[in-house]
């Protein structure tokens, strides 16, 4: 497979070592600073070409029109946009993955044809969540092209959710509570009568935006008001 | 009617200059505050400072029910990233990107922006004016 890498960074330069090991994979990575350029060059040789991996000379010039995959790690949306967005159009290469660092790009990305996008932020924000004791809502994955993600949510005693069936629950529409898992590990597909219980675990399918709703129906654990309430 | 002109170095202050002299409603946006000096005497739109690549200073500067949005800056890519959030996400009915490299200006151009290239231009002016007016050689501004 021939992958063009675009962006040199630390992630660029990890991913085309590991690749570089893998003999069926032919690599170039192209990277605009010419200082680092020539630092690549020196430790991975001639798989490192100095340009712009958004204009079309330069990624005519790396045969990009036989290329399988395209991966754009700058750190910026604009230039792994566009030279997806080129690879795509221009040369017609079959797949592109794009790195985004601001999180609302990446509904756009994906409307605008990049195959798969990466967000460190989202990554890191869910891995944080994760190991947080009191994490109530984990994002687990985005929906392809829908504006839907997958949640997991933990039922806190308390919550508006807590003890009522999941018919009589006003949820943010459309979403969907697909999964209930309970404190033994059991997991059961939800009916309207269904229950929600203290420390079940509650997949669910939602609109990004209504994300705050759900937070607030099950996951939001019954607080003291502080202050002079 | 609102316009949005994302950039205030010469071409985006010129333009946003024009357009609130003819009796537009103009917002200009800019990441440097000290480019706002560029905007003509009696400019009487606003000047804001923010990113046009992000909702938030879209938002703020009134992308939604703005009739045009122009991406004029220095960065091709910004200026494409900035001018497919307006008509995907915003659904801006007009918008308008410089993209200085012809090629790039060309290829998103058929992917609906109309784009315009500084550097199809400035080339087109310079061999009419070599040649006399007519064919001027090779113009590649794209349509969208």
């Amino acid at each position: 497979m021939y992958i063009i890498v675009v962006g040199g960074g630390r992630v660029g330069r990890g991913l085309a070592l590991e690749l570089h090991r893998q003999p069926d994979h032919e690599v170039v990575v192209i990277e605009r600073g010419a200082e680092r350029a020539a630092e690549l060059r020196a430790e991975l040789g001639e798989m490192i070409v100095r340009g712009d991996g958004t204009e079309v000379a330069l990624l005519e010039g790396v045969g990009a029109s036989r290329c399988d995959l395209l991966i754009a790690l700058t750190d910026n949306d604009a230039h792994n946009l566009v030279a997806c967005q080129v690879a795509t159009h221009h040369f017609n290469v079959p797949r592109t993955i794009a790195r985004v660092d601001d999180p609302e790009n990446e509904r756009l990305f994906r409307m605008l044809g990049v195959g798969e996008t990466i967000s460190a932020a989202r990554a890191v924000m869910a891995q944080i969540e994760a190991t947080l004791p009191e994490h109530t809502v984990v994002p687990l994955l985005p929906v392809h092209g829908s504006g839907l993600q997958i949640v997991e949510l933990h039922v806190q005693p308390g919550s508006p959710a807590c003890g009522r069936a999941i018919r009589d629950l006003a949820l943010p529409q459309p979403s969907l509570i697909s999964l209930v898992i309970g404190p033994d590990g059991e997991p059961r597909i939800p009916g309207g009568d269904t229950v929600l219980r203290e420390g079940d675990e509650v997949i669910a399918v939602t609109p990004e935006d209504a994300e705050p709703q759900l937070r607030a129906l099950i996951a939001t654990p019954d607080v003291e008001p502080e202050g002079e309430a | 009617m609102r316009v949005i002109v994302m950039g205030c170095g010469r071409v985006g202050s010129a333009v946003a200059g024009r357009v609130a002299a003819s009796g537009h409603d103009v917002t200009v946006l800019d990441t440097d505050p000290y480019s706002f000096r560029r905007l003509p005497p009696g400019f009487d739109g606003q000047s804001l400072v923010g990113d046009g690549t992000r909702r938030r200073s879209l938002e703020d500067a009134g992308i939604r029910g703005a009739e045009a949005f122009l991406a004029l800056t220095q960065g091709d890519n910004r200026n494409i990233l900035a001018s497919q959030i307006a008509k995907h996400i915003y659904r801006t009915p007009t918008v308008v990107t410089r993209v200085y490299d012809p090629y790039r200006a060309e290829i998103f151009g058929r992917l609906g922006l109309v784009t315009f290239s500084p550097t199809n231009v400035g080339a087109d002016m310079a061999c009419a004016a070599l040649f006399g007016s007519g064919d001027a050689g090779d113009g590649r501004a794209a349509e969208g």
